[in-house]
């Protein structure tokens, strides 16, 4: 979050910064073609000037200007004049009435400084005198350029602390403007957030971002909708195969009742108690399908409540092995254990993972007919704070292709094909009682390597 | 034990051949003294005119269930009640118990079970006390008498200390099946066992110096490598 906030201001500034640039650039290009271009309108009053000195010749008593610079004066509207060293009017082109015919030493050096009678005039030396032109009012403006040294030598730095001071202030507003930005996003970026992570959202919605905060809101809203009737859906397929099951358990008690009774009544024959005690077998079978089914479907829409409690690994394992030993383990399996740690503890429901590892434990049992050695740890993982148990065995194993379908439901389209071997409930409800437990369950195995099955919960503390 | 046959049992449940088929198994153990009910309002008529000693409930009734009708019956009676029920989850099965139930059974059962548990708590309610005393077992050449905790064999005569007691007592309502080391630390030191595995090694050994004729190789406490122990008995018939 933090991270992403920083990085927009990053970017925002990195493109303020850009920008700012770029339009100093453009100003100094446009500045250059466009506003100087308006400057140097027609031809600059110093080239008319000029010219006009250069093409005025005396010839005994008169003066004549070539026909060039006569072209220029009338191209302008502007008059000539030249003023002698005796400071009279010697000759002239197209003077205005009310210029005077006689100058001082001071009128020379006022006009040479601005203007004569407002016409903005320039000066130009000539053998005879001083070349004056003047242009019409208001056409030029002068403006004299008295500039101390200091001042110009030191031009380039000023230049250089301006662009810095210029760069500075952009960073800072663009520092400004891109924090009451992200100020103003804050609160988007938080419910987008909280969306993505299935949070309850709502975004006031003001400022210039109103129209988004109410989009955000909205979306919110049909999520949460379609969250609840998603609910409803599992809440109603899980009731309806509780009650299934339900219904399936009150027939199910009298053929397992009556096969149970006909199979120990000595009253009848051999062969017929043979024939109730595999009705009575199947009917057991189906008895555990459908408390199976339930509890995974429980599971499936995290519909079952768990009592937890602290468990420590270990007391479980033994207490299981135990179980197993003493309710007549055929002897061609061995049940070993290896408990590194004793105090391998986790915060769970022990009837429920009870009944994972007993699935595990018998997993293995119904897919090795021919015997195998079941070892059962536990193992701890500091970095992580998971803890495992792991139910290992030494027997046919299975293709590793084949593992990931096991962790499948039966019949789920992710399923690829068919269990051949028992209902295929077995695994899939002991990954799903793992992620109850915020775990999972780990299958590694190959053909003839065995099969290695470990429950990764979360630890508690050991205390 | 003649006399908890004599009981009268009620049987409620709303479905007619399961009922029956419950009264079948409990005549052919031998009780004799057995009724039914199909609903609640039934079940109250009944328990009130024939003042049954125990108890068979469904929760699924027709005309409420049958948590309430314990409810109403608990106000007048403690007799036993068990539930029988097709409702499985651990909820329910909380929910019963909690509510003063003596035991849960959930359909499908095998008739063996239902009968097992029934006698079991028959025994418990209205067995005579002399029953409560605690036993006296031969283990080969020994005799161990858990009343005055001695142990005799034809020589010597051994005291057993309160935790060897415990543990020897819980090996014994366990024999002939393996008993795990935290069942076993749990008989003795209660729930807060944990680190005392060491100190029952050294009380199993005692056990063994009292009980054995060759306590390093022992006949009858056996150690079951990694889990615990197993106390073989042979049961006389």
């Amino acid at each position: 979050m933090m991270e992403g906030t920083l990085r927009i201001l990053k970017r925002f500034i990195g493109s303020t910064m850009m920008i700012s640039a770029f339009l100093l650039a453009f100003n100094f290009i446009f500045l250059g073609i466009w506003i100087f271009n308006g400057m140097n309108k027609g031809n600059s009053p110093g080239a008319v000037v000029q010219n006009v000195a250069e093409g005025l010749h005396r010839s005994s008593d008169t003066y004549s200007l070539d026909a060039i610079s006569a072209k220029l004066l009338k191209e302008d509207h502007a008059w000539a004049m030249l003023i002698n060293d005796s400071g009279k009017v010697a000759w002239n082109y197209m003077l205005p009435e009310e210029i005077p015919k006689t100058y001082s030493l001071t009128d020379v050096a006022k006009f040479t400084q601005s203007y004569l009678m407002d016409y903005p005039v320039f000066v130009w030396e000539h053998d005879e005198g001083l070349v004056v032109i003047g242009f019409p009012k208001e056409s030029f403006a002068k403006y004299p350029h008295i500039l101390p040294t200091s001042w110009v030598s030191s031009l380039p730095l000023r230049v250089v602390a301006l662009l810095i001071i210029n760069i500075g202030l952009a960073l800072l507003l663009s520092l400004l403007i891109g924090y009451r930005l992200i100020r103003s996003i804050r609160p988007l970026t938080q419910g987008i957030q909280a969306l993505g992570e299935d949070r309850e959202t709502f975004i006031e919605p003001k400022g210039i971002l109103a129209d988004l905060a109410k989009n955000v809101n909205s979306a919110a809203a049909l999520l949460r909708k379609k969250n609840v009737s998603l609910k409803e859906r599992d809440e109603a397929r899980s009731n309806w195969i509780a009650g299934i099951s339900h219904d399936i358990r009150t027939p199910l008690s009298m053929v397992l009742g009556y096969a149970s009774d006909l199979e120990e009544n000595s009253d009848i024959p051999k062969e017929q108690r043979r024939k109730a005690s595999i009705i009575r077998k199947q009917a057991e079978y189906l008895r555990s399908l459908v408390s199976d089914l339930n509890l995974v479907s429980m599971l499936e829409y995290e519909m079952q409540p768990l009592n937890k409690k602290q468990i420590r690994l270990s007391v479980l394992a033994r207490q299981i092995a135990s179980e197993f030993l003493n309710n007549g383990l055929d002897e061609r399996f061995i049940i070993e254990v290896k408990f590194p740690d004793e105090r391998v503890q986790v915060n769970g429901d022990e009837r429920l993972l009870k009944r994972a590892i007993i699935n595990l434990v018998q997993n293995s049992i119904n897919h090795n007919p021919d015997g195998c050695v079941i070892l059962l740890q536990t193992a701890f993982d500091e970095s992580s704070r998971t803890c495992s148990f792991i139910v290992e065995d030494n027997g046919n194993g299975i293709p590793q292709n084949e593992i990931p379908n096991l962790l499948e439901l039966p019949f789920s389209s992710k399923r690829k094909r068919s269990s051949h071997n028992g209902h295929g409930l077995g695994l899939p409800m002991v990954a799903r009682i793992a992620k109850a437990h915020f775990g999972c369950l780990i299958l590694s195995s190959d053909v003839g390597k065995g099969l290695k099955a470990e429950l990764v919960l979360p630890s508690v503390n050991p205390n | 034990m003649g006399d908890i046959k004599n009981k009268k049992l009620l049987i409620v449940d709303d479905e007619y051949e399961i009922r029956n088929m419950v009264d079948g198994f409990l005549r052919k153990e031998g009780f004799g003294r057995i009724y039914q009910a199909s609903s609640c309002t039934e079940a109250l008529q009944v328990f009130h005119t024939v003042k049954p000693d125990l108890a068979i409930l469904d929760i699924m009734l027709p005309d409420g269930d049958g948590f309430s009708l314990l409810s109403s019956l608990r106000q007048t009676s403690n007799i036993p009640i068990l539930f029988l029920t097709a409702r499985g989850e651990d909820e329910d099965r909380l929910l019963g118990l909690g509510l003063g139930a003596d035991d849960y059974i959930i359909k499908p059962f095998l008739p063996r079970e239902l009968v097992l548990r029934l006698s079991a708590i028959m025994r418990r309610v209205y067995s005579p006390p002399k029953q409560e005393q605690r036993p006296i077992f031969q283990l080969g050449n020994y005799n161990i008498d858990f009343e005055s905790g001695i142990v005799q064999n034809d020589k010597n005569e051994y005291h057993l200390t309160a935790k060897e007691h415990a543990l020897l007592f819980k090996l014994y309502e366990n024999r002939n099946r393996i008993v795990t080391s935290d069942a076993l630390c749990q008989a003795a030191w209660g729930d807060d066992y944990y680190g005392y595995e060491n100190t029952l090694m050294v009380h199993i050994r005692r056990i063994r110096e009292k009980i054995e004729a060759n306590p390093s190789k022992p006949e009858y406490l056996l150690t079951i490598r990694g889990l615990g122990y197993k106390l073989m008995v042979k049961e006389e018939e």
